[in-house]
């Protein structure tokens, strides 16, 4: 081919191009002119998107503990707002101009004619205003918007969680193109958690707008719209009464509470304190409330259930009885020269009682610290991670709420990077042998694993949602947790579960919680806190023979754990057993016992 | 001035080329007036355009030999680019293919266009002075210089860039006396397969047609035939593989060929803009009048969608005349290439006006909705200092060869 011929043919192909792109041209702005002329005239086209209104959360007796109410959002949509208008917009949503003009200012970038969320949760009087308004306020409108409602007698503050507005980071670092700026996103609690269900799909609606940009109608006729998916629901376990029994009864004191049903891992309750007031995130944020909540040395945004880590203190006897019983280094008959001290090196670790010659049943009925002192040594630090691993420590239960701490379970390798290698004795296992030192666990933690000695060895991982539906859609989503057979002689649960029988039942260091009418069983705890009081703990499960609760109470700083825990765990199984009437807590009963 | 000047000074395209420019920093400013956030990118682009400008004389009386020997460099450096904007790159509307560097915007995915282009030019300019005769090797060679940007610009997932880096390859093996019976089975497939995607039937026709134009190109029976297998498993794989997509990804497809089945992505912009030029008429509705521009009721439009101010402002006579002053450069791009005695500078030259051919139709087809809606800019219009850069330099580089066309090197 020549170079000639190759010129031609290129050109022909350009000249062929050029004419298509005119002819077409032609088409548009000639032929159908009229037609394109008259849309531009009064058929601009808006899209406005929907956002659905988040799903509900629903409590085990199917009412409803979180949903939506109707709110007016005041918005500006920067195309065809004045700037002139700021401090009227300013004194309508009774905001600093400085906000307004920073609202604006964020909005930089994106698309002009995307209305900005100025104010959410508006009334009713400036929403007229709007209206009577209208032809002088250009460009400032409202949406109607859905914000979280809360109709209960409990907060369940760290249970839900609460929505707000998208932050730069998150939108940035949002692998899908879905959220925009000033929408509301899961933050915390369930809410977080189950985001993706809670949130629905949003839709949008394109709307024929006039020159100087007022609606005149749906565009092409709303063939072009995408409906909204409305928010999926959350069936959960919550019992609301329990909830609201555990709240009252948890007070303004700091702990946390988790009772689970043992046979399915169902949530009952869930309480950490101090908690917050979840209206204050619902509508316009409180500012000024939620950056004290940020800066209170208390920190009631911290869910003490999951996010928090404790020594268990006594309440790890069971764990070290199991582990003991299973790795072979005593039987269940085997007995255990219990004196009121224990002296290892050159250090004595106190008891607070000497017991002569005790099986393991009774060490646990009498809490006997020199037992498993001795336990902690006998097991070697190998058998003491292994075996407490089975039960959950140290990993995360996968409980379905965000953020969940591991705890802390030590391991040779750990004490090998804490302290360098063979720069540590066995002694460290002593005090682990009593659930202090570098132990660290969480309510969650010690619920899961409490459950799982009642039912002898069924670990279930402890979850607040039992379904995933949306009724709109009418589809179902999978819920799965873990469920697993912690494969060990039942003969060594039966042990566990007669000392912990005991406890409460024979001469054991709650007998003041003995019910008359349930078969109450669990374990102390006072774990030693090096930087205030001790924490006061208990773990337990009850009716004895055929559990349908099992519980975890922390208080910290709130004493032994006979004095605090273990009165109010009773009552809270108590009040569930009996169906949720009776009010047995009484603060100042006397515990002449000690752990 | 005198004749001789002439000779040496192509005016055509160095007219036409300005008054591109000059047309698209009006066009910028007016889609940016009332913008508070954009309102002054005419003055970075008039700024740039001066410089830009100026390099393009600068770039004219380099010589030749010494573009040439920094090719490689210049490609090299482009690869790098590429490298460290996937590393160290900013996300703008989903494609990671930005540097910032102090408020400025570089895409080092447009310079990689031009040393691309050089580096082929080059690549075929050496083996030719080995042998005259393209050998399969180069040929592989060859791609291999595309196909290694071409990665990278996918990878940053910037679609449009990576169908606009293969957009000069054929054009250009096509100049450098590749067997057009190559280039043939080389293309045709890829149409095989868009026919297959739209309607199976017209795949059908389609292969009865390359069957039948195997006559023309009198190949024995075994290439024919493989040509026809070719562009029968590229038809059938495409819909074959479609159909293994979830059917987000499958949407996503269509509504590159088919805005309007997704009219709140892609097909908005596309709606917009033929209602603005569409109601632009023969005359337009003068500078600064466009109501549906100005309303800014089309995003980017200082950028991919210029061509919609021109459109709903000048009308028909301007739409057509910017086309018109596209084809002249697209021509001078060809003629200077035709007229070269530099094996090097003439291939270069066809790059480039594939480039601006390629980046023309595909732009203005996508405003006036009868082609994909990739995100590409129009050359020398759209309001970006790294495409107006680097589509001046291609100028330069075309002056460069008309300056010098009876010189061998």
């Amino acid at each position: 081919m020549s170079r000639e011929f190759k010129i031609y043919f290129a050109l022909s192909i350009v000249v062929f191009i050029t004419v298509i792109l005119i002819a077409r041209l032609i088409q548009l702005q000639v032929v159908e002119q009229k037609d394109y002329g008259k849309e531009s005239e009064r058929n601009s086209i808006k899209k406005i998107t929907e956002t659905p209104a988040r799903g509900l959360i629903i409590d085990r007796n199917g009412k409803i503990i979180v949903d939506n109410r109707p709110s007016y959002t005041l918005t500006v949509t920067p195309f065809q707002f004045n700037k002139n208008l700021i401090p009227e917009v300013a004194i309508l949503a009774g905001l600093d101009t400085s906000y307004v003009r920073e609202s604006l200012a964020k909005a930089k970038g994106t698309n002009r004619f995307n209305p900005v969320k100025i104010k959410r949760d508006i009334d009713f009087k400036t929403v007229s205003y709007i209206e009577e308004n209208r032809e002088r306020l250009n460009g400032v409108n409202y949406q109607v918007e859905s914000l979280r409602n809360y109709p209960n007698k409990f907060s369940g503050a760290h249970i839900f969680g609460y929505n707000a507005e998208i932050s730069e980071k998150q939108l940035n670092d949002s692998s899908e193109d879905y959220y925009r700026q000033g929408d509301l996103i899961g933050t915390a609690g369930l809410e977080k958690y189950y985001e993706k269900y809670l949130r629905g799909e949003k839709g949008s609606k394109l709307i024929s707008v006039d020159v100087n940009g007022r609606e005149v109608g749906p565009y092409n006729d709303g063939n072009n719209d995408i409906k909204s998916i409305n928010g999926t629901d959350l069936f959960t376990s919550i019992d609301s009464d329990l909830q609201e029994y555990a709240e009252k009864l948890m007070g303004k004191k700091r702990g946390a509470i988790i009772a689970i049903d043992p046979a399915t891992g169902e949530i009952l309750c869930l309480v950490s304190k101090p908690d917050y007031d979840l209206n204050y995130f619902s509508g316009t944020p409180d500012f000024k409330e939620i950056s004290k909540l940020f800066s209170d040395p208390e920190k009631p945004l911290f869910n003490r259930v999951t996010q928090t880590r404790y020594p268990p203190g006594s309440t790890w006897k069971m764990m070290m009885a199991l582990a003991a019983l299973a790795s072979g280094k005593i039987t269940t008959t085997s007995t255990v020269s219990c004196p009121g001290s224990f002296t290892y090196g050159n250090r004595t670790f106190e008891d607070h009682g000497s017991y002569g010659s005790i099986n393991v049943v009774r060490a646990i009925e009498v809490s006997s610290n020199v037992f498993f002192y001795k336990m902690g040594l006998l097991l070697g630090i190998d058998n003491y991670h292994n075996y407490s691993e089975l039960f959950g420590f140290g990993m995360r239960t996968g409980i379905d709420l965000p953020s969940e701490t591991r705890g802390l379970l030590p391991s040779q390798e750990y004490f090998d990077k804490v302290y360098g290698k063979n720069k540590w004795t066995q002694g460290l296992l002593v005090s682990l042998g009593i659930g202090q030192g570098e132990l660290g666990v969480s309510p969650v933690q010690m619920v899961a694993y409490t459950s799982a000695i009642c039912m002898n060895g069924l670990y279930i991982t402890p979850h607040l949602v039992r379904k995933i539906y949306n009724s709109s859609t009418n589809q179902e989503y999978p819920v799965n947790f873990t469920k697993k057979q912690i494969d060990l002689p039942v003969k060594y649960f039966e042990s566990v579960k007669r000392g912990m029988y005991l406890v409460v039942n024979g001469s054991g260091t709650a007998r003041n919680i003995k019910n008359s009418d349930y078969i109450l069983s669990g374990k102390t705890g006072t774990a030693q806190n090096p930087g205030g009081n001790n924490h006061s703990w208990f773990v337990g499960f009850a009716p004895f023979d055929n559990p349908r609760i099992a519980i975890c109470v922390l208080g910290e700083n709130a004493g032994w754990g006979a004095q605090f825990a273990a009165p109010l765990a009773a009552a809270l199984m108590v009040r569930y057993l009996s169906g949720n009437t009776i009010d047995s807590y009484n603060e100042n009963a006397s515990t002449e016992v000690y752990d | 001035m005198d004749k001789k000047f002439f000779e040496k000074f192509d005016i055509t395209l160095f007219l036409s080329v300005t008054a591109l420019i000059v047309i698209g920093i009006l066009a910028i400013f007016s889609a940016t007036q009332s913008s508070a956030s954009a309102s002054d990118y005419y003055l970075k682009q008039t700024t740039f355009a001066a410089i830009g400008l100026v390099m393009v004389i600068i770039v004219m009386y380099i010589p030749p030999r010494y573009i040439s020997s920094i090719t490689i460099y210049m490609y090299i450096l482009s690869i790098i680019l590429l490298i460290l904007v996937l590393v160290f790159g900013k996300t703008i509307n989903g494609n990671k293919s930005w540097f910032y560097i102090s408020g400025f915007g570089i895409q080092p995915s447009e310079f990689a266009k031009v040393a691309t282009v050089l580096a082929i030019a080059n690549f075929f300019y050496r083996s030719n002075e080995e042998t005259p005769k393209i050998r399969f090797k180069d040929i592989i060679l060859s791609s291999l210089l595309v196909i290694i940007p071409v990665i990278l610009v996918k990878l940053e997932n910037d679609t449009g860039t990576t169908i606009v880096m293969l957009s000069f390859i054929i054009p250009m093996f096509f100049w450098a006396n590749v067997s057009p019976f190559f280039l043939y089975g080389l293309v045709t497939p890829v149409f095989a397969a868009v026919l297959a995607f739209i309607d199976i039937r017209l795949f059908y026709l389609y292969i009865a047609v390359i069957l039948i134009s195997m006559f023309f190109f009198k190949r024995n029976f075994i290439l024919s035939g493989l040509l026809i297998a070719v562009n029968i498993i590229a038809g059938y794989s495409v819909t074959f593989l479609y159909s293994k997509l979830q059917p987000y990804q499958q949407n996503r497809i269509k509504a590159v060929f088919d805005p309007s089945s997704d009219p709140l992505g892609s097909g908005y912009n596309v709606i917009q803009s033929k209602v603005a030029i569409g109601s632009g008429g023969i005359f337009g509705k003068g500078y600064l009048q466009g109501s549906q521009t100005q309303l800014k009721f089309i995003p980017e439009q200082w950028t991919d969608f210029i061509y919609c101010m021109i459109g709903e402002e000048f009308g028909l006579i301007g739409a057509v005349l910017i086309i018109i002053l596209y084809l002249i450069i697209i021509y001078r791009f060809l003629n200077n290439a035709y007229l070269s005695k530099n094996s090097f500078l003439s291939l270069a030259c066809i790059g480039f006006a594939s480039l601006f051919f390629f980046h023309m139709f595909i732009n203005i087809g996508m405003t006036i909705g009868i082609t994909p809606v990739i995100g590409i800019p129009l050359p020398l219009m759209s309001n970006g200092v790294s495409s107006l850069l680097s589509f001046l330099l291609m100028v330069g580089i075309g002056m460069n060869t008309y300056r010098n066309k009876d010189i061998f090197i």
